[in-house]
């Protein structure tokens, strides 16, 4: 039985705390009385995922047997999550994989011939053959690409369609060929409580059109947080979206949840509570941090993409979306929500090496912001773990590296517009249409494996939410130009970063350290 | 280049040693402790002490063994005996605290027809932490288990037992005297006799603290002791357990008194309010304490300098009781 998540009180009994801070991790002492808060632990994995995939399409909720769904002569879309989830990659096969192969044996069953498989990858990104075929498995690689088998391509104007309006005004434009379907099977990993559900096709197969009614400033800086669905601005819009398409197309979603198992075996210490570290364990981190060191950083990223994750699968569910997505994040929240009784003064976390938009690739530094202020900072419901005008310190070295082919328009938001202004609404108003729209990275995104030209934008507003909330924003162990550059401090130690949060929060403010990965996700009451 | 890796290295061991043992071990974090659940043994029940053969028993005991080996470690003098000639029970006997001497004191001198239905409060982490100091405690004083402390504490026997037509002995201190002077009583006997409307009978014990002082199991020497009971008191209509506690403490003190006033001296003193709760003689005023340390209370109440348990008190506490005044 998995202990549950809880929140540590560091006392002299403390050992040194681990802490991510890019492609590397330290020890760091915490002062005394600070807060660490700690996922549940991981939970066990299905035995047989399998047969827990049948009896999911067997019996799904909200909506008869997949069976009886497939017949012959029907268009069928499978669409499934890209790259950016799980994290780290999970270690082959692939859930997705095995689901996709269950839905194929059906529809193979009853003589379906018109299959389409589309990575619902949006503005991220196109995968390459090789992630295509690491993530869907050999068989349906071999039989599907490169012709059934795609990336959605959310600038092919000729193959978008648009559903129509929401309510409030916001466009719902997808995939034509999904829209067009007699049956959308949407395969989804829930790893966060913000992914999955009424996200999954409205956001995986949409255009910038329909994108940008949820993914700007005002719609982020109300949804608090973003992991919370229920006091989510973003959400609320995905909500909306999904109603209209569930009146256009026939979704049958299948919803994966995984363990916090993130690290192999060779690396359990990464897994465990640093109190419990046998001496096994204190040797494999002096061996892994220091081998580390040796390596050279190239070598060293590869090494660290290529570490895949021995996920253990907690549940799959099947069905209507709007039934299954409830069923999901009770699997996922079961996994990873502590309770957290208030805020605290200062808020620290370890930055892994990985984001949702690196992988395979480089943690540029307005990545770091998107990971730090977006993603952990709104790993929270009801309140955030640092009061409003409070510091939140984060380990990364935030190095001045951008990956040329995957994060084009990143390297020039980060040198052109963050040069101008950091504040995300001047941002959104002055520069949103020219990266949106700029052929060139259109092109780039199209033709070579680029993430859209507005990405980096979207990825500072990720990050609005928490600008408006905190006081100020650390990086210890930070590149000082890099963070200068985006209106964040950076301190050698934590001791310094403490001396400079003095201003905002005091000499003796209050501290939580969301101990982060595996993930977790405050509670604060 | 190497020098600094080696540097890192020597740095991560030590990270990584810290708070740990030589086999690389650490002590759990207090908040990181599994919860376990207070295992609470179940109630020592000492029903059976009060069954007919166990009474008699008991007489047996406290006649034959208690009473003799109390009388003859102490010379106690009783008094005021003749106010509780008009009782029959039940009531409530108070009494200050300073001995394991009070209780057989008090036992050894009752008359027998509220002696024979007497039962004892004694504390439960103290007297009924071990089964055979429980056998013993009820088997010899009929005691029943009061709890002192904690937040899940039983529900006291104490008011069944008077329901039951038996007289109590309470000791409202809760626990001896470290020192031989009173700490402030509780509220507890005033809220029983309220709820039960029976009458407290207060009683000052003197000297078993110079006899038989706490930590000293036994100090042979035969040490003047007085046992003084007080009229009873009888809760009046209406009145709230605030009340008597206040009458109960007044009649205390004067009973306290009377070695040093006299029983007339300690009247008068008491009717000009001149007696307090006998916490000790070294205090001083609010103002001389704000005067000496700067920290002396804002409510002008006389406020003890020396510390609970100080040598000064105890050494005054436990000097010899002066020989019997001879009115």
């Amino acid at each position: 039985m998995s202990r549950p998540g809880f929140v540590l009180e560091v006392d002299e009994r403390t050992p040194a705390l681990l802490m991510h801070q890019g492609e590397g991790f330290r020890l760091e002492k915490l002062p005394m009385g600070s807060r660490v808060i700690y996922p549940p632990e991981s939970l066990p994995g299905l035995r047989d995922v399998d047969e827990e995939i049948r009896k999911a399409l067997a019996a799904p909720v909200g909506r008869p047997p997949l069976s009886e769904l497939l017949y012959a002569g029907m268009r069928l879309t499978i669409v499934f999550d890209d790259l950016s989830l799980p994290l780290p990659q999970m270690q082959t096969p692939d859930i997705r994989q095995r689901v996709i192969e269950h839905v194929l044996e059906a529809a193979a069953a009853k003589g379906v011939d018109d299959v389409e498989l589309i990575a619902g990858n949006a503005l991220h990104r196109r995968m390459t053959p090789a992630e295509l075929k690491r993530t869907v498995g050999d068989r349906v690689y071999r039989s599907f690409f490169p012709h059934h088998l795609k990336n959605h391509d959310a600038e092919d104007k000729e193959n978008l369609k648009e559903i129509g309006h929401t309510r409030h005004g916001e466009v719902v434009e997808i995939n034509r060929r999904a829209a067009e379907s007699d049956l959308i099977v949407y395969v989804n990993i829930t790893l966060t409580p913000m992914s999955g559900g009424p996200k999954s096709v409205s956001v995986g197969l949409a255009s910038y059109r329909s994108l940008k009614h949820h993914h700007n400033v005002q719609t982020l800086r109300n949804s608090k947080s973003f992991n919370d669905p229920p006091n989510s601005a973003m959400h609320h819009s995905y909500n909306r979206m999904a109603a209209l398409l569930a009146e256009n197309v026939n979704v049958f979603q299948i919803e994966t949840t995984v363990n916090n198992d993130m690290f192999p075996k060779q690396m359990d210490f990464l897994n465990k509570r640093e109190w419990e570290w046998n001496l096994k364990d204190q040797a494999a981190f002096l061996a892994v941090r220091r081998a580390n060191e040796l390596v050279p950083p190239a070598k060293r990223r590869q090494i660290w993409h290529r570490t895949a994750a021995p996920y253990g699968i907690t549940g799959v569910n099947a069905g209507a979306p709007e039934d299954v997505h409830p069923i999901t994040l009770k699997n996922v929240l079961r996994q990873q929500l502590t309770e957290v009784n208030g805020p605290s003064d200062i808020g620290i976390w370890g930055l892994p090496y990985i984001c949702p938009y690196n992988v395979n690739s480089i943690m540029n530094p307005i990545l770091v912001m998107s990971l730090s202020l977006g993603y952990l900072f709104n790993m929270y419901q009801n309140q955030p773990i640092v009061r409003p005008g409070g510091v939140a310190i984060f380990y990364h070295p935030v190095p001045n590296e951008f990956h040329s082919v995957h994060h084009p328009s990143y390297i020039d938001f980060f040198e052109e517009v963050l040069a101008e202004t950091t504040d995300p609404v001047a941002i959104e108003t002055k520069f949103e249409e020219q990266f949106a729209t700029d052929p060139w990275y259109i092109h780039l995104y199209r033709n070579s494996y680029a993430y859209h030209g507005v990405h980096p934008l979207y990825m500072w507003y990720w990050g609005a939410h928490a600008l408006e909330h905190l006081g100020d924003v650390i990086f210890v162990g930070g590149d000082r130009k890099t963070t200068e550059r985006m209106g964040f401090r950076s301190a050698s130690t934590l001791q310094d970063a403490l001396e400079m949060a003095r201003e905002r929060v005091g000499s003796s403010p209050t501290i939580t350290y969301q101990h982060t990965p595996p993930i977790a996700m405050a509670d604060v009451r | 280049m190497k020098r600094r890796w080696f540097a890192g290295l020597r740095d991560d061991w030590r990270m990584v040693r810290q708070a740990r043992d030589i086999q690389g071990q650490t002590r759990t974090p207090r908040t990181a402790q599994p919860h376990e659940l207070v295992h609470r043994p179940s109630p020592f029940g000492t029903n059976w002490a009060r069954t007919p053969g166990v009474q008699a028993a008991r007489q047996v005991i406290q006649t034959g063994l208690l009473k003799p080996v109390t009388w003859n470690t102490v010379k106690p003098d009783v008094e005021g005996l003749d106010h509780l000639d008009n009782l029959d029970g039940p009531v409530v006997i108070v009494a200050n605290h300073s001995s394991h001497l009070d209780a057989p004191l008090i036992i050894g001198s009752l008359p027998w027809r509220l002696r024979r239905r007497l039962a004892v409060g004694a504390a439960a982490d103290y007297f009924f932490d071990k089964k055979w100091a429980a056998v013993i405690t009820a088997l010899v004083f009929n005691a029943f288990p009061i709890e002192r402390r904690g937040s899940d504490r039983r529900r006291s026997l104490a008011p069944q037992l008077l329901a039951d037509n038996w007289n109590l002995l309470l000791f409202p201190e809760g626990t001896r005297s470290e020192d031989g002077w009173m700490t402030p009583p509780r509220l507890g006997p005033a809220h029983l006799c309220v709820q039960r409307r029976v009458p407290m009978v207060p009683v000052v014990l003197r000297g078993t603290f110079a006899a038989m002082p706490r930590d000293r199991n036994w100090r042979p020497g035969q040490h003047r002791v007085v046992v003084r009971y007080g009229k009873p008191i009888h809760p009046e209509p209406n009145e709230g357990a605030r009340a008597l506690h206040a009458r109960m403490m007044n009649a205390l003190a004067r009973l306290w008194a009377e070695d040093e006033l006299g029983w007339y001296g300690s009247l008068r003193a008491q009717a000009k309010g001149e007696l307090s709760l006998p916490t000790g003689p070294l205090e001083i005023t609010a103002a001389e304490s704000e005067s000496e340390s700067g920290a002396g209370s804002t409510d002008g109440r006389p406020r003890p300098v020396v510390p609970s348990g100080s040598w000064r008190r105890v050494w005054e506490a436990s000097r010899p009781m002066p020989p019997k005044r001879k009115d």
